[in-house]
């Protein structure tokens, strides 16, 4: 439960809301009690006494159950959205923070779309578990409370025997199914992903299942990791229906034991048995929320632990002044992304000086990637030093560092927006003109003007509206427009064809006049102007030509 | 996108009608459930009756009060455990006929949609059907019928009960029609908007890195910050409207037992009531009444989210329709030696950009080379695609050794062609499972052999665990030479006689291009091959050539065989 505790800790902003919204729904579930065991009492009231009493009370507690019950749903709705806000914004600083290189270099969407789930299973968090039990504490005192003022203390033994089975069914209930469920809870999320990753792999291979012939073994694959992901929910349906049955019994067995005594109690029982009923309904919902607390409270560590992790790469405690120069040097760099993985640097020594256009090449997988990843202090060396201006990039504070380096990386993402949002990415400030400047050098500015809303349309997910040369070519113009110094390009032109490819290195030659350029590729095509050109091999930098 | 287009009503009320018959049993449970209900409603009253005029209590009511409450609990068990199989069924037999269809309709589907996109439909989109299943169609089955059970109860209990409660349930549906109307037309549109802004936030988590990168972390999550207010300030307003249709229900609730209520106090001051059990009796059923109207109103939100994935389902490509029974009869072809003919092939994917190919004709005999060069978007791939069944052409005739490809049984077609694209597909398993998944029989001197003769073997034995190590998705990564190289030797265990290669080398560096289409020249060796290449690869083959353009072969030039 403690990560529970941490989420609602993080609403703390909230609290006011969140308060109101118990305090208002506590006031319904009261008259809701009040309502149903005064109707008891009426009737018994004109049977016994010959009066009519409380008509007026049932009529103004009636009004009151209906309009607190609204009041109630807007607050806590209210409530929820404003803390679920908070938490969403909270969630991405969080990744933001720890993220901005694992995310973009290694981990899959499929682990993303996950964690987006499980910030959104915490909604249930507040209306369905907290409010009910706030509701159940409330209910408990009244339930004994009110049945000891009734009855008189002949009937304490029933007084006892309700409040025990309201906190059996409202609370012991409701926890035991919390436990069990948490097991149930990630055996589920496990096999979920199995079948989200075979069905992937399907339809992505859809050309290499039907050239091998793989149609019935994938879906033999896809169909049993289906038949595990409905055991799990089936088994946590059941604990989930085992949990309600029980607390439904608790709830009848209450009430028989109100009938027996009923003899002995006289009218004042016909109230009790009716607030019975009431008590027991406002906690109905408990059992079902044990089990809801067993699956959030593992959506919780999940978000936590993406959003609240170590830091991988934290800023130095005093970072050093951003430097006024732009260019980059790695000195005697030894890196590799995990300690059981071969080495991509070993004692890399490169010098891109200011104001130089520099080509980086190298096969795939000889570190061209990792080379940006260090630039921009996504990852650290595990020995040797990255120089920015002349400055190690280990003492400044990497927003710092990445407000000098614009990166066009290859798995630049392309946001489902408008081409404009997108373009302002690279530079908030750019007006239209800008814009297009931007759109010319990178060969895309075509493209976009025969779209019939320009600027304004829309890209779509992962840029799906364009082709992927296109997309690239937007993501491109997004690199070009940003004002920082020194500009490193990840493969720019991959997908591209070759005309376009020597005319958009024209453009950049034209374009980008004074600033810094590193262009990593794997071959090059003549039309570059560049200054030195480097050679990646076996962990190191070796010029291959001025 | 706001109205539900036709083929998605339709698709949607054969789902409900499936939905209402697997809802059955479940519908079943819960009216016995109501009965129970009934009855120990009945019991309890006698039993406080019993209380009120001070006369001995009989043991039978409380008895059947008690077994009564067991078997309320054992259907209440039953029928839940019923709605979860009928949504787990259901959700069972959407997700196995959307696969089948996808995996009918094959890899020409790749040209028109994104694999996520469509590995969403069939996980994410499936799942958010549980609900219609599971909780709506047996609510709506129990919100007419579990009234009416209890109603009629009332009404030979007393007529009087029975009408107030009849009046205040009709005043449910006539009260949500006038708050209403407005209300879930907007719910609707509440709902997609909840929907776009969910989306949004899960496309910056995907882009976090180059937000992150481009040091607009901040502006973004403050972006997102007032997007989602400004959400929840729409969404109080429209909900203000819809959860008046609630508070009707309560309203109706809170106006039937304080009328019965106070009617019974007058009667029973007047003396009119003999028996005070019917008083109790229909106080107490007044929530039984009200709860499957209220169960209802909850699974509303199952039917909004039911509406937005049947969208997608009804998008859904189907299999093509060409691909029904050949009109010939259906023969296989010796798997030895392949020779290949197309005469006069033309093929349109899509009618505005006009044909792929275009009466394209050639011939190739078994063991010889044919290369496809021309610029991308010429036509190259959709001739690989029509020998590997993908496609058939429009008009035209393509043969394997003098059989019409359209004839040949898809196994037998498979069998005889191996097929190398730009960017081989590694699969969530080890590498053996990998080269493996060309012939899963294939015992493991054959796999170590094709392993070999791919030149995998130096960098299987660097891996970790060797074969055994994990790749693809949550694997080690491959580099593009790698994956390269696993395919060669997917086709080496493969063993076929038609070698097909789109583009192989188009992402490698020249480096490791010249080490593969070395691998690529042995695989090749005693095969009929077809190449589409516009690049180097193209010249590392010798054999005949063909320049495509704009689906036309321009002016074969024949090179010297080999």
């Amino acid at each position: 439960m403690k990560p529970l505790w941490r989420v609602l800790g993080l609403s703390r902003a909230r609290w006011p809301w969140l308060a109101l919204g118990l305090a208002v729904s506590l006031a319904s579930v009261a008259a809701g009690m009040a309502l149903l065991a005064q109707a008891g009492a009426t009737i018994a009231a004109a049977l016994a006494g010959g009066v009519l009493a409380g008509g007026v009370l049932l009529r103004v507690l009636g009004t009151a159950r209906v309009v607190l019950r609204y009041t109630e749903r807007l607050v806590t709705h209210d409530a929820t959205f404003r803390a679920l806000a908070d938490l969403r914004v909270w969630f991405f600083r969080g990744l933001a923070a720890r993220s901005a290189g694992g995310l973009g270099f290694r981990r899959t969407g499929d682990v993303l779309s996950r964690l987006v789930n499980d910030v959104d299973a915490l909604d249930g968090l507040y209306l369905r578990i907290l409010v009910p039990l706030a509701a159940a504490l409330l209910a408990l005192p009244v339930l004994v409370g009110v049945t000891l003022a009734l009855t008189g203390p002949n009937e304490r033994l029933l007084a006892a025997w309700l409040g025990l089975l309201l906190a059996a069914a409202a609370l012991a209930v409701p926890a035991s199914a919390a436990r069990t469920a948490r097991a149930g809870a990630g055996r589920l999320a496990t096999a979920s992903a199995g079948l989200r990753v075979a069905t992937l792999d399907a339809l992505t291979g859809l050309r290499e299942v039907r050239a091998f012939g793989g149609e019935g073994r994938m879906l033999a694959a896809i169909q049993a990791r289906q038949a595990g992901m409905l055991a799990a929910q089936r088994d946590l349906a059941r604990r989930s229906a085992r949990a309600g049955a029980v607390a439904f019994l608790c709830g009848q067995a209450a009430l028989l034991g109100v009938l027996i005594a009923a003899g002995a109690g006289g009218p004042a029982m016909v109230a009790v048995a009716f607030l019975t009923v009431a008590a027991f309904e406002a906690v109905g919902g408990l059992p079902r929320a044990g089990a809801l607390a067993g699956h959030i409270s593992v959506a919780a560590r999940r978000v936590l632990d993406a959003a609240e992790g170590e830091h991988p790469l934290p800023d130095p405690r005093h970072p050093a002044a951003p430097p006024a120069a732009s260019g980059l040097r790695f000195e005697a760099v030894r890196f590799r992304w995990q300690p059981d993985r071969p080495a991509v640097f070993d004692g890399l020594t490169l010098d891109v000086p200011q104001g130089t256009r520099v080509a980086i090449l190298g096969p795939s997988g000889a570190g061209k990637s990792s080379l940006a990843a260090l630039a921009l202090k996504v990852v650290a060396p595990q020995s040797g030093r990255v120089l920015l201006g002349g400055v190690d990039v280990a003492g400044l504070a990497a927003a710092d560092v990445r407000a000098r380096i614009a990166w066009l990386g290859q798995a630049t993402h392309l946001f489902a927006d408008t081409i404009r949002a997108n373009l302002l990415l690279g530079r908030p400030d750019a007006d239209e003109p800008v814009l297009w400047a931007a759109l010319e050098a990178a060969r895309v500015a075509e493209v976009v003007r025969a779209l019939p809303d320009r600027l304004d349309a829309w890209v779509g997910e992962a840029g799906a509206n364009f082709s992927g040369g296109q997309g690239r070519r937007l993501a491109l113009a997004r690199a070009l427009l940003s004002p920082a110094p020194l500009l490193i390009l990840d493969e720019p032109c991959a997908g591209l064809d070759a005309e376009t490819e020597r005319s958009f290195y024209t453009a950049l030659n034209e374009t980008a006049q004074g600033r810094t350029i590193v262009l990593i590729a794997h071959r090059l095509t003549g039309a570059e102007r560049l200054d030195r050109i480097w050679r990646l091999s076996a962990g190191r930098a070796v010029a291959a030509a001025a | 996108m706001s109205e539900a287009t036709r083929p998605t009503r339709v698709w949607l009320r054969q789902q409900t009608a499936l939905a209402r018959r697997a809802a059955a049993p479940v519908a079943g449970f819960g009216l016995a459930g109501i009965l129970f209900a009934i009855g120990q409603a009945g019991c309890a009253a006698l039993a406080l009756q019993a209380a009120l005029l001070h006369r001995p209590l009989a043991g039978w009511p409380l008895l059947a009060f008690a077994g009564l409450a067991l078997a309320r609990a054992a259907v209440g068990l039953l029928g839940e455990q019923a709605a979860a199989a009928a949504g787990a069924a259901a959700r069972r037999r959407l997700r196995d006929s959307a696969l089948a269809s996808l995996l009918a309709a094959g890899p020409a589907l790749l040209r028109r949609f994104h694999s996520a996109a469509l590995a969403a439909i069939c996980v994410d989109r499936v799942e958010a059907l549980d609900g219609l299943f599971a909780r709506w169609a047996p609510a709506a089955v129990l919100a007419v019928a579990g009234p009416a059970l209890v109603a009629g109860a009332l009404l030979a209990a007393d007529p009087f009960a029975g009408l107030v409660v009849i009046g205040a349930g009709l005043l449910v549906p006539v009260g949500m029609a006038v708050a209403g109307i407005g209300a879930s037309v907007a719910s609707r549109r509440q709902f997609q908007a909840l929907q776009r802004l969910q989306t949004r936030f899960l496309d910056r988590v995907r882009g976090i890195a180059t937000i992150v990168l481009a040091n607009r972390a901040g502006d973004e999550a403050q972006a997102l910050a007032a997007a989602a207010q400004e959400l929840r300030r729409r969404t109080m307003r429209v909900l203000r409207v819809a959860f008046l249709s609630s508070t009707i229900l309560d309203a109706a609730m809170a106006a039937a037992l304080v009328g019965l209520a106070l009617h019974y106090g007058h009667a029973l001051l007047d003396g009119g009531v003999e028996r005070p059990w019917r008083a109790l009796f229909a106080l107490l059923l007044v929530p039984e009444f009200f709860a499957p109207l209220r169960a209802y109103s909850a699974a509303y939100q199952d039917r909004l989210h039911a509406e937005t994935a049947a969208q997608a389902f009804v998008d859904l490509p189907g299999a093509p329709a060409v691909a029904e029974t050949p009109p010939l009869a259906v023969r296989t072809v010796e798997a030895r030696g392949i020779s290949v003919a197309f005469e006069n092939v033309r093929l349109t994917w899509d009618p505005a950009v006009g044909p792929a190919l275009d009466g394209l004709s050639f011939r190739l005999a078994a063991a010889e080379t044919l290369v496809i060069a021309g610029p991308s978007g010429a036509g190259k791939s959709t001739i690989l695609e029509i020998l590997l069944g993908f496609v058939r052409p429009d008009e035209g005739r393509v043969t394997l050794n003098g059989a019409e490809i359209a004839t040949i049984v898809p196994q037998a077609l498979m069998r005889m062609t191996a097929w190398i694209g730009q960017r081989p597909l590694l699969f969530a398993g080890s590498l053996r499972d990998n080269v493996a998944f060309a012939r899963p029989e294939a015992t493991e001197e054959e796999i170590a052999e094709a392993v070999r003769a791919a030149q995998l073997t130096a960098f299987a034995e660097s891996l970790p665990h060797g074969l055994d190590t994990p790749i693809g998705e949550g694997g080690y990564g491959l580099s593009g030479g790698q994956a390269q190289r696993v395919a060669i030797a997917r086709a080496f265990l493969k063993n076929a006689p038609l070698l097909l290669l789109d583009e192989p080398t188009a992402h490698l560096d020249p480096a490791t291009e010249a080490e593969v289409l070395e691998s690529l020249r042995r695989l090749a060796l005693g095969r009929t091959v077809i190449l589409a290449s516009h690049s180097a690869a193209a010249h590392a083959f010798s054999g005949r050539r063909i320049d495509l353009r704009n689906g036309r072969a321009q002016a074969p030039a024949e090179r010297g065989a080999a």
